[in-house]
Parts: structure tokens; sequence; C-alpha cells
């Protein structure tokens, strides 16, 4: 059935082998903070850790993970071979060549400037043309998700676009505007700064710019999620979509809302005016709606699985559920620690309650939860569910795969709950130790302890989750033909507008004008917001 | 599905959508530029206008700044350090450099090493003396050898001195790896006492511009150097930066870390 076999596969293994990679990073980064080890000898090899570990979770697996799982949609949803599948594997060979070159860059210590970039802070060259790589790479696979879709749409004029495909869309087309902003910083700010023909940096605006990306880049990250949510999840249990039209609504939601509101990121940047942060907070709040409509209609999708299986009363349904399914299993504990990610998200949008936790362990910890718990539990799901297509293997073992989401989901807990609490406390984030002698800090170096234990939890996980893939391809069958969820009301077409995107597109765009113009026109003009770069390594 | 009839003003979600999201936008900045704004005494003060103004971030001076008040306050150096500072000079300048140096041997040796527990100048970063040419001579640090024998250079005379001493190879390269047997504060200071490790700025993990190498200076002269910190009476650290590191530090910290950066100076290694 899938032509781009090879090519997906292609995909799913180099993003979970550099995220095996990255975990086993992240565990002794962990480690050699807490108090179990001394103080680590040479600090820089801490932030060359954190760079790799940021650089290949932040863009290397979900970019490989978003492009292998949108070119099996574009088959599996619209029924047809791959249309420019040589395009493809250049893009492929672009993020490997991108990735081999950034983490070349990483390992000699020359670009230990975190993932963030932070100008003036300055890399070598080599690391930002590796990223750049990676970026364009998957620009590609935007354009061809833009291409099959419509080659499809000229074979079947008029006909309602598959969600799984509709929500494939939106992530694209949200990443190709979104990665304008960091691809303009690289390209016009820092590279001239990297190669050594200015000797200043447009600090200010390099962070607005950064801004622009930095927020919306997570509901790219996001997207293949919630298109498992939609699309394979009511399947997984026996059950159906409650409403086609409301994954619809929420994706076209998210192209609009996630991208205009990076500056929450900036609320201490002296340089952004207090107004535009409260429009960008105000704005923020907006993309909780697209999150409580999904968790609405995923959550009532289970009660149609549940009282189709014999559920009664108002809470008996969800003891009728299939929970010896890991699909089941992995979207609860998402849905758990999307609730409390997202809680602490709401802390972090608001304008006020964000001094208190701003530049904390917090932030580290609600984007572990959100990101590396929420959503990554579902790119296991996705490899899951697609691993026999791609494979060609049997159905993969299940109780190995519940043993693989409950220590992902437990470990994720133990590492992030006591960094929301200690940042409550006021613990920076990005130390490469703490002095835990003082009486200030003793009391609270158990939670570093906790959050190693919860690290090593996760990295267990992860090889587990790695093991699982690689022993399917020990045996071989033809798998049972691949199907999304179906909806509660099948053939229901939605609105009109809710089956393109020309709308929605033209609302993100207008949007970004409106809340980023005057920005970045201001800072692009002021010359006191250059400063000196700081080569990083270079000496 | 034709795309036009779905952009078309008829379309009922056009209208809706756009129609909410021009209302919502325009609701958060009545809140942000106008409402927030009007909260804050002194971001009103000076009518709405320049509320809104502040609102959106255009830069402007909170209290009158002249001249006079800028004149007023201390100023550490007038040294503002250019990463041109820190280009390798040409063989001529080098050349020039190096006829100048001979002013310069009798303290700090034939070759940049010392046998008077001046500093070693040779492999020094080109901007380190520089800047403290540039302080010397305009009295920002003091000397009274070092002031009268910077003011007979003119710019270009220090750029060449710089580039000479550059030219020449290191007294010591950094270690390798860094252990236990060094001194904590060098490998990871006291971030109680706010002291960053002396290898984040000196050579080591990192080198900051403008931060000179001290791997086999003379022991007595960083010392004295530590203690002029520590009390003030050297303050040509334009971030106050050696201030805050070295009042922070026990005379004991000081002896060691001027042994562990003096040990074993040897006659000059090959350029790293």
């Amino acid at each position: 059935m899938l032509h781009a076999r090879k090519l997906v596969l292609a995909h799913f293994w180099v993003a979970f082998v550099a995220f095996l990679g990255a975990i086993v990073l992240g565990a002794w980064q962990m480690y050699i903070r807490s108090p179990l080890s001394t103080w680590i000898n040479n600090p820089e090899h801490y932030y060359r850790s954190v760079t790799a570990h940021g650089t290949v979770m932040a863009y290397v697996l979900p970019t490989l993970v978003a492009m292998g799982f949108g070119y099996a949609i574009s088959e599996l949803a619209l029924k047809r071979p791959l249309v420019g599948l040589r395009w493809a594997w250049a893009g492929f060979g672009l993020v490997i060549g991108g990735t081999v070159l950034a983490a070349g860059a990483m390992a000699a210590g020359k670009a230990s400037v975190l993932y963030t970039f932070y100008p003036p802070m300055i890399a070598s060259p080599i690391y930002y043309f590796g990223v750049v790589l990676v970026v364009v790479g998957s620009w590609i696979w935007v354009a061809l998700m833009s291409i099959n879709l419509h080659a499809w749409r000229r074979e079947n004029p008029g006909a309602t676009v598959p969600l799984a495909m509709y929500g494939n869309l939106a992530g694209a087309y949200l990443w190709a505007w979104t990665s304008v902003g960091a691809a303009v910083e690289v390209l016009v700010l820092i590279l001239p700064a990297s190669l050594g023909l200015t000797d200043t940096i447009n600090a200010g605006l390099a962070r607005v710019l950064f801004s622009w990306t930095l927020h919306a880049i997570v509901y790219f990250w996001l997207m293949p999620a919630y298109i498992a949510f939609y699309t394979l999840f009511p399947r997984a249990i026996g059950g159906r979509l409650y409403s086609d039209t409301m994954g619809r609504v929420a994706f076209a939601l998210f192209l609009v809302f996630s991208m205009p509101i990076g500056i929450h990121h900036l609320f201490a940047d002296p340089q952004v005016g207090a107004g535009f942060k409260f429009v960008h907070a105000a704005m923020t709040a907006m993309v909780s709606i697209p999150t409580l409509l999904t968790v609405f209609t995923i959550v009532a999708s289970a009660e149609i699985a549940g009282r189709l299986r014999g559920g009664r009363g108002t809470f008996g349904w969800i003891r009728a559920l299939p929970w010896d399914r890991p699909m089941m299993l992995a979207v609860t504990f998402s849905f758990l620690m999307l609730g409390l990610g997202g809680a602490g998200g709401l802390v972090n949008m608001s304008y006020q309650l964000n001094e208190t936790v701003h530049n904390t362990q917090w932030v580290t910890g609600h984007f572990h939860l959100i990101f590396g718990g929420a959503i990554v539990i579902m790119y296991f799901m996705v490899a899951y569910e697609l691993w026999p297509q791609l494979a060609r293997s049997a159905p993969l073992p299940a109780a190995w795969i519940r043993l693989q989401l409950w220590l992902w989901f437990i470990g994720m807990l133990v590492l992030s709950l006591p960094w929301h609490w200690v940042g409550l406390l006021g613990q920076p984030r990005r130390m490469a130790y703490f002095d835990y002698r003082h009486p200030a800090l003793e009391p609270q170096a158990w939670t570093v302890t906790m959050s190693t234990f919860g690290g090593l939890i996760l990295a267990v996980s992860a090889v587990l989750f790695v093991v699982i893939l690689a022993r399917a391809h020990r045996k071989p069958a033809e798998p049972a033909a691949f199907t999304f969820g179906a909806a509660a009301h099948p053939g229901l077409r939605p609105p009109f507008a809710l089956n393109g995107f020309a709308l929605w597109i033209a609302m993100m765009i207008g949007l970004s004008v409106v809340n980023y113009g005057y920005p970045i026109v201001q800072l692009a003009l002021l010359k006191e917001a250059s400063v000196p770069v700081i080569p990083i390594g270079s000496r | 599905m034709a795309e036009p009839a779905a952009m078309s003003w008829r379309n009922p979600w056009v209208r809706g959508s756009v129609a909410v999201l021009i209302a919502l936008t325009i609701a958060a900045m009545l809140v942000g530029f106008l409402w927030l704004p009007s909260a804050q005494a002194d971001f009103s003060a000076q009518g709405l206008w320049a509320s809104i103004c502040r609102a959106a971030g255009v830069p402007s001076s909170w209290a009158p700044a002249t001249d006079a008040a800028r004149d007023a306050r201390p100023v550490s150096t007038e040294v503002v350090l250019e990463r041109s500072m820190a280009r390798d000079g040409d063989k001529d300048a080098i050349g020039r450099g190096a006829t100048l140096a001979l002013n310069c041997t009798m303290c700090h040796g034939a070759h940049g090493m010392s046998g008077s527990d001046a500093p070693n100048l040779a492999g020094q970063y080109p901007e380190v003396v520089i800047k403290q040419m540039h302080d010397y001579k305009s009295g920002k640090r003091a000397s009274p050898i070092m002031e009268q024998i910077s003011k007979a250079l003119s710019d270009r005379g220090i750029a060449d001195l710089a580039a000479y001493y550059a030219y020449l190879p290191k007294a010591r390269t950094a270690p390798t790896t860094y252990d236990e047997t060094l001194p904590a504060l060098v490998r990871v200071g006291d971030p109680m006492r706010n002291i960053a490790p002396c290898i984040s700025c000196h050579g080591g993990v990192d080198q900051k511009f403008g931060t000179p190498w001290l791997e086999g200076m003379p022991s007595s002269y960083l010392v004295v150097q530590l203690q002029a910190f520590a009390s003030g009476a050297r303050r040509n650290d334009s971030q106050a930066q050696m201030r805050n590191m070295a009042r922070a530090m026990t005379p004991l910290e000081i002896q060691e870390l001027a042994a562990f950066y003096a040990r074993k100076a040897s006659e000059g290694e090959r350029r790293p």
C-alpha cells in the first residue's frame, strides 16, 4: 500500500536514533548537576550537552516525525502514491546533512549557544548552515504536501479533504510561515556576524524574530499528536470521532492564533513595548480554545466508544473503555500531562504571573511536560500504529508498549513536577551546578535528585521504545489495510471554509503583520539596538 | 471545492471570522495601549499620545538627561572594545611594533617574557594591550611608568605594539583537562558569592573579548592587581566585573589563584 514506505521509515529511524542519543545527554545533564555527582569541572561541557539535547529534541525529532508522518498521511488518507518522491528524498538528505553539520559544530564546542541561539552569542557558521539545511529540507516537505493535496483535488473536484490530511496541511502551512522568523534572523542577522562580515548584531531584533518562530514551532510539534487524537484514537479504541468539523475548527484556529503570539516569550525584554506584550498575551489565551475543543471532542469520542462497548450511566462508560489497548492508555496520559502542562502554560503567558517564573526551572518543567510528555507520547503511538505498515510486520506486542508508555508517563512526572516546584521557589534554569552546601539551597537538593531518577526512567523507556520498533523488523508479516478513524456522522459536509486554507492563511498573515509589524520595523531602524557580537568557542 | 467562493465576502464564515478577529484585536489593543497604561501614573504623565508610544515600545528617556548629568557619572574607561582590534596585524604592523617594543624590554623582557614581575605580553590578545595602553594614556589605570610611556605613543603605535606582542608565542598554553587538582575558583567559581569561574572568561572554557591571557603571569603581579581591584584602587574594568570578583575573595584565595596561574612559567610555548 505504502509506496513511500522506505521514505517514511528512513525519517522515523533517523528521528528516533537521534532522540535516543539526545535523551542520554538529557539524563546525564540531570545527573551531573544533582547532589549525586560532584560539580562538573568544565561547565562548557554541560552547555554543549544542553545545546545538542535541545537542537535534536526541538528541531530534528519533531521535524522528521512531522515530515515522515505527513508523507504517510498523504498516501494513506488520499489513497494515491506520493507525488515527488525524489524531491522528498532530497529534502530528507538536506535534513540529514544539516543535522550532521550542526552536530559536528556542537561536538567540537564551537556552537554552545543553546538551541535558542541567543545573539549576541555567535556560534560557528557551520552550526547555522546545518540548522538552515534542516529548515530548507522541511520546506520541501511543505511544498510536497501542498502539491499532493492539489493533485488529489484535481482528481476529486468538490470532495471533502480527509481530516488527517487537513491537519497535516495546517501543520505544514503553519511551519512554512513560522519558520520565516528564525530563517530571517539566521540569514540576515546571525550568519553575517558569524562569518565575520559584521562586528555587531541587532540583538533586540534577533530576539523578536526568534520569538516569531519560537512559539508557533510548538504547535508545529503538536500537530502530529493532534492528528493522532482525531484520526487514530477513535478507531484504535473501537469508537467514532464525535465531530469531524470540530477537528477542522481546531486546526484552523491553530493556524490563525499560534503564530502572532510569540512576544509572550519576551515579557522581560526591554526592547518590546508593554502594549504589544499585552496584545500577545491576550492572543496566547486564544490558543487554549482549540486545545479545549480538542479535549472535549476526544473525550466525547471516547464516550461513544465506551457506550458502544456497553458502558452505562454518567461515568460507567469510562470503565467500559478498552484500557488494555496502548492507544487508550497513551491518550489518557497525554491528556493528563496536557492538562497539567497547559495550566502551567497559562501562568507563563500571563503578563504578570510570568514575572514569578520567568527563566526559572518552572519553564523547563512546563515544556518538558507539554512537549516531551503530551506530544512525544503521541509520537510513540504514531510510530506504533504505522509500524506494521512500514516494517511489514505483525502487530507490535501490546504488553511491552503499555510498559513503555507507563515508564514514559511516570518518568516525565518524576522529572518535571519537581522542576515546577523549585521553579516557584526561584531556581534558575540552565545551571551547570548548584551549591547545595548553602543553607538556602540545601532543602531543595532532593528535587534535583528526584528529577535525575525521572530522567533515568525516561531513558529506559526510550530504549524500550527503540527496541520494540527494532524487533518488529524481525517478524515479517503482511499487515492489515490501514484505516483512519471514522466520524460519528460520516459523509457530513463541513462548511466551505473548513475544507480549504485560504481564509485561515490570510488571517494568519494579517494578524502576524498587525502583531509583529511595528516591533520589527521599529527595532530594525533603531541603531542603538546593535551590540558587539560574542563569538563562542572561537579562542 | 471552489476556493474563490470560500474567500468571498458573501460567505458568512469569511465575514464572521474576519469580523471576530478584528474585534478581538481592537479590544486587546485598547486594553494594552490605552487602559493599562492609564493605570500607571508615570507611564501616562506626558499625555495620551506619549503613553501610547511608550506602550508601543518607542524608546524615550524617562527623565531629561543633560550632558552635565552624564558627565558627572564616574567613567571607568573610555575605550570601547571593537572586534576590529582583535584582527591579526600585518607584517608591517608587527615589524613597527617590534621596533617600538625595544622601549618595553627593560621590564617586559626581550621576547615579552618578563623577568621582573611585570606582566608577560607574549601572545597576549591584541585588544587587551590596546585597551590597557589607552587606559594608561587617559589616566584610567595608574602607573607612573606606563602612563608616561603610553603618552608618547600614537593610536597606531599602540595598535602596532599590540600586533607585535600578539604575534609572539604564549608563555603557557591552558591545561587541557580541568580536574579537582585545580583550585575550585578557577574551575567552577563560587556561585553563592557571585564569583564566576576564572576559566569562563580568561581562557579554558571561553575567552571573553578584552580579557587577558593569564597563564604563566608572574604571581606577584596577579596578587597586586587582584588586591587593587578589591580595594578599588584599580577600576578600569568597564562593568566592574573584576572589582566584583576580587572583592569577594579572601587574601588566601588571591594567593592561591596567583600561584596557580604562575605555576611553571616557561620561556614561551608555541602558539596554540
